[in-house]
């Protein structure tokens, strides 16, 4: 049963989409339970199979180290995003396709971690776009978030096309879509030209979703305009699954073209760290600050690419989980901000920016546990311990002093030097000055799910073993 | 045994986190103080099992925390810790009795974050694994940027900014230093190992010496510039002088620098490529130092800023007395930090009293403030003629072992430290003549002199550099025998 996780989840979604029809609006909050419950479910199920090491499917499947480890990231996520999901359904007459959408998304991030095959990481990795896309657009009475939906469709539809373009190449060079097999042929692409241009072709594809400048264009507009939980699943998830697929792809198949592909991860990994992080000192939305900061994220992680040692990768791969955590758990305590601000203005006209910062004045006092999860979830992304984003920037960044390239870790560090200006101003804003109006109560979902990434957080910063022996044992599987 | 290096980190956060809690000023204050005295009462009982003979890691705890990094909670107490733990343990409680006759907003986060910085402090000087070492540097600057921030001066924003970029540049640089001698130590045992001291063991062995001078210069300096040494000192004037009076005395008990340079660079300077340039640039950067901050000194019209240049000057013998590398030379330097503290407490507490009660810290528009406040002037004078070396006091034991003994190796640099002798003397006489003594300004109004608290305050200190300034030995002996260590490592490598 190594694949109980990945049924676990189909099937509670299916079962939702199918019991959601026949479901009054009230009655229809009992689905967001139901699929929390199926979604531990698969938890347990992926924590039990860690240390497995086999393949599936005439080997187009592959259980590793690696793989639970990125189901692992996902499920986290998709839980707090379920858990959140709870109030943000709230007497919705969507619940269903909500949550049967999000856990689609999941399942197709679960094969692509697992995914040994070109051909199924690809159609795995379409699953999970296009679940995406419908989760993006999901508020449909909302401009933002239709503008979000369509931006991400479009581009999302462009560098797929542009992966399976690469995709050819590499079968046509190769004659085998396997990607064990590739890297034994892999020399047949090196030593032809069309090596370089599948290449390109597949950054520009999985760039796209790990959102890596200059493929990231979608990426503010689309978190902004998302609802807030749903740019949670966006950035603390799927973006993930664009980093287990080039994982995959570049350092196992494309082993014989490093030279080519590591040049071009360590400009991407430079430019996309300096960028999100100059242009997220100007944000005046929290939500687009945080999708800016997610891109500077992306390219600390990026940097695992450059260094490719053991210790970056897993760094790399530590960063990942810790990310979940961070970036899920902050876009839902923005999520608990704009739900406040909106339920206040009932019968008002709407603000034209719910996430603006000074919706978040004085929330140490209005909504203490969201301020204080917040500050802990900012913090720990400017890489302060005791927290997960310290560790996993601690390993990362070593790392590439290991592979004699300093001025990489200097570039890195003055960036979360940089980054920690933009994150203390939200902490200004919530603990400094003064509130706006009276104390609200907090939702208790929305409570629960943020509980649960600050100690996942705290939990990989104070207690690291267990969690830096995974991400070693899973980047054995790429070296 | 208690585990007191564990509890003397724990207690004051326990203790911050409670003050936090609190609703109403008088809360916080007791609260803060009684917490403070808990950590004073630790620092005492470890003071009074201490065997100062010894220069071994004492009150030792170690607990392997993350394995597969070589990561360990490891905390222990020598005579190089010992006496700027004592110096902060005395010096927190009496800042927080000075501080309560000061009005301001948010107490309670005030005074926890005082608390938050003693543990901070505390934690660095205790911390004998680079993961924990790095972390609690890291966590001194939080309370310090937000003293500075939320209750500082005009300036207080450009000012708290610009200490908080600068050192923490400086500490980023110091910790790819570390990464670098972490790597190169795993690549010889292939054990990883974040060990302050066996990484200072392993350094010896790394064959590259242009990446033992590398590791060297990027750890030395993120200890110079938080000293801070010339010419990496631009940050300390505008903090200093824009902190609240609490702040400043936080930035004086901040002495995590020059305890980086006893800790870890001065056991591995012998095996750098060129341990004599070391010496050389050391020696340099603390006689200018010396000079330089003294000349500025002499030019401030705030008080505060004089003072705080004034710093700058008296840190210089930090540096000259470690690059002086012989016992006497090192332990000069340790009693300077020492001594240091407590003198800057004094004079930082009078310029905040005067600041307050006179309305202004400018000195051409005080002048006769002795006529008014008979007991400032009293503790000022003391604190001013500690600061300019009078012989009695702690000054002059830890400047005059730092020059003499310093002179056989660097007589030139020696020089021009001498040189500014006469100027430390001008500045602090002409500042005092010029703002206590004389005509009493009429334009000031009635003017109050300390109140009880301050006044308790203030003697405490003062009598303590007193009795250190006539009998050094009950700290001075623990450095020497911790000096010794150091400089006979130094010698068996032939420096």
């Amino acid at each position: 049963m190594l694949l109980a996780p990945e049924i676990t989840i189909a099937v509670t979604g299916l079962i939702l989409l199918l019991a959601g029809l026949f479901m009054s609006p009230r009655s229809k909050n009992l689905l967001g339970y139901l699929a929390t419950c199926g979604i531990l479910i698969a938890l347990i199920l992926t924590l039990d199979s860690f240390g497995i090491n086999t393949t599936m499917f005439s080997g187009t499947l592959s259980i590793d180290a690696l793989s639970q480890f990125f189901k692992l990231v996902f499920l986290v996520v998709v839980l707090l995003v379920a858990i959140a999901g709870i109030k943000y359904n709230e007497n919705s007459s969507h619940t269903e396709e909500f949550y049967a959408l999000s856990l689609f998304a999941t399942f197709g991030m679960m094969i692509v971690a697992s995914a040994n095959d070109l051909i199924v990481l690809f159609c795995a990795f379409e699953l999970a776009s296009l679940a995406t896309y419908a989760l993006a657009a999901f508020e449909k009475q909302n401009p933002r978030s239709l503008e979000a939906g369509m931006k991400y469709f479009v581009i999302g539809s462009v560098s797929a096309a542009l992966m399976l373009f690469g995709m050819t190449f590499v079968y046509g060079a190769t004659g085998t879509t396997s990607i064990p097999q590739i890297a034994a042929n892999s020399a047949l692409l090196a030593a032809s030209p069309i090596g370089l241009v599948a290449v390109v072709l597949l950054i520009a594809g999985f760039g796209f979703k790990m959102a890596l400048v200059p493929f990231h264009m979608w990426a503010p507009d689309t978190y902004q305009g998302a609802p807030s939980i749903v740019s949670a699943l966006l950035a603390a998830g799927s973006k993930k699954m664009g980093f287990v697929a080039a994982f995959r792809v570049f350092i196992v198949a494309l082993a014989a073209l490093q030279p080519d592909w590591q040049l071009a991860f360590t400009l991407l990994a430079v430019v996309t760290m300096t960028f999100g992080n100059v242009v997220a000192v100007s944000q005046k939305s929290v939500k687009r600050m945080l999708a800016y900061s997610s891109l500077a994220q992306a390219g600390y992680i990026a940097m695992a690419f450059a260094v490719l040692s053991p210790m970056a990768l897993a760094g790399g791969i530590l960063y990942t989980l810790a990310h979940a955590f961070m970036k899920a758990g902050a876009f839902i305590a923005a999520g608990a901000v704009v739900w406040m601000v909106t339920s206040e203005r009932k019968g008002q006209p709407k603000l034209k920016l719910p996430d603006h910062l000074d919706s978040f004045k004085g929330l140490g006092y209005r909504m203490p546990l969201t301020a204080f999860s917040l500050m802990i979830f900012v913090f720990s992304l400017a890489g302060i311990p005791p927290t997960g984003g310290f560790m996993a920037k601690f390993v990362l960044f070593s790392s590439t002093i290991e592979a004699g390239l300093p001025w990489l870790a200097l570039i890195a560090i003055l960036n979360s030097a940089l980054s920690l200006y933009y994150y203390a101003r939200l902490v200004k804003y919530m603990y400094v000055l003064p509130p706006e109006g009276g104390k609200v109560r907090e939702p208790l979902p929305y409570a629960i799910a943020l509980v649960l990434a600050v100690a996942g957080v705290l939990a990989i910063g104070l207690w690291h073993e267990p969690f830096v022996q995974w991400a070693l044992e899973a980047a054995k599987v790429l070296v | 045994m208690l585990p007191v290096a564990s509890l003397l980190i724990l207690v004051p956060l326990i203790f911050a986190a409670a003050t936090f809690l609190t609703k109403t000023k008088n809360q916080a204050e007791t609260l803060a103080f009684a917490g403070s005295l808990a950590t004073l009462g630790l620092t005492l009982y470890a003071y009074l099992n201490f065997d100062s003979g010894s220069a071994a890691m004492q009150f030792f705890e170690s607990i392997s925390w993350t394995p597969s990094l070589g990561i360990k909670y490891s905390v222990g107490i020598d005579g190089i810790s010992l006496p700027l733990i004592l110096l902060n343990a005395i010096v927190t409680p009496l800042l927080i009795l000075y501080s309560r006759s000061e009005e301001r907003e948010a107490s309670n986060r005030f005074y926890a974050l005082i608390l938050v910085m003693q543990a901070a402090v505390i934690g660095v000087f205790v911390s004998l694994d680079f993961f924990m070492f790095y972390i609690f540097w890291e966590l001194t600057l939080i309370p310090l940027f937000f003293m500075v921030n939320l209750w500082g001066g005009e300036k207080r924003k450009h000012a708290s900014y610009k200490f908080f970029i600068y050192t923490h540049v400086a500490s980023l640089v110091m910790l790819l230093g570390i990464f670098g001698l972490f790597y190169a130590s795993w690549q010889q045992t292939g054990i990883p190992s974040f060990d302050i001291r066996e990484l200072i063991t392993q350094f010896q062995f790394i064959e590259s010496g242009g990446l033992k001078d590398a590791i060297f210069l990027a750890i030395l300096f993120g200890f110079l510039a938080k000293i801070p040494s010339f010419p990496f000192h631009s940050w300390l004037p505008d903090a200093y002088s824009e902190a609240p009076t609490a702040g400043s005395v936080l930035f004086v008990l901040l002495k995590i620098g020059g305890y980086g340079l006893f800790r870890i660079s001065l056991p591995m300077l012998p095996n750098t490529g060129k341990p004599e340039l070391a010496i050389t640039v050391m020696g340099l950067l603390g006689g200018v130092s010396v000079l330089y901050g003294a000349l500025l000194a002499l030019r401030q019209r705030d008080l505060k800023r004089m003072i705080a240049y004034s710093s700058v000057s008296h840190m210089g013998y930090v540096t000259l007395g470690a690059a002086g590398l012989v016992t006497m030379s090192v332990s000069g330097a340790m009693f300077q930090q020492f001594s240091h503290g407590l003198i800057m407490s004094i004079l930082f507490m009078s310029a905040g009293v005067i600041h307050k009660n006179a309305g202004t810290r400018i000195i051409n528009e005080l002048g006769g403030l002795a006529s008014k406040m008979p007991k400032l002037a009293v503790l000022m004078m003391l604190g001013f003629m500690a600061s300019l070396g009078l012989p009695g006091l702690t000054g002059f034991i830890a400047e005059f072992l730092v020059l003499t003994f310093t002179f056989g190796k660097l007589p030139f640099f020696v020089i021009i430290a001498l040189l500014a002798i006469v100027i430390t003397a001008g500045y602090h006489l002409w500042a005092m003549q010029r703002a206590m003594f004389g005509v009493y300004n009429e334009k000031l109004g009635p003017v109050a002199d300390l109140d009880f608290s301050q006044t308790f305050a203030m003697a405490i200190i003062a009598l303590l550099v007193l009795y250190f300034g006539l009998n050094p030995s009950p700290v001075l002996d623990m450095m020497i025998t911790n000096s010794e260590a150091i400089a006979g490592f130094a010698a068996a490598a032939g420096v």
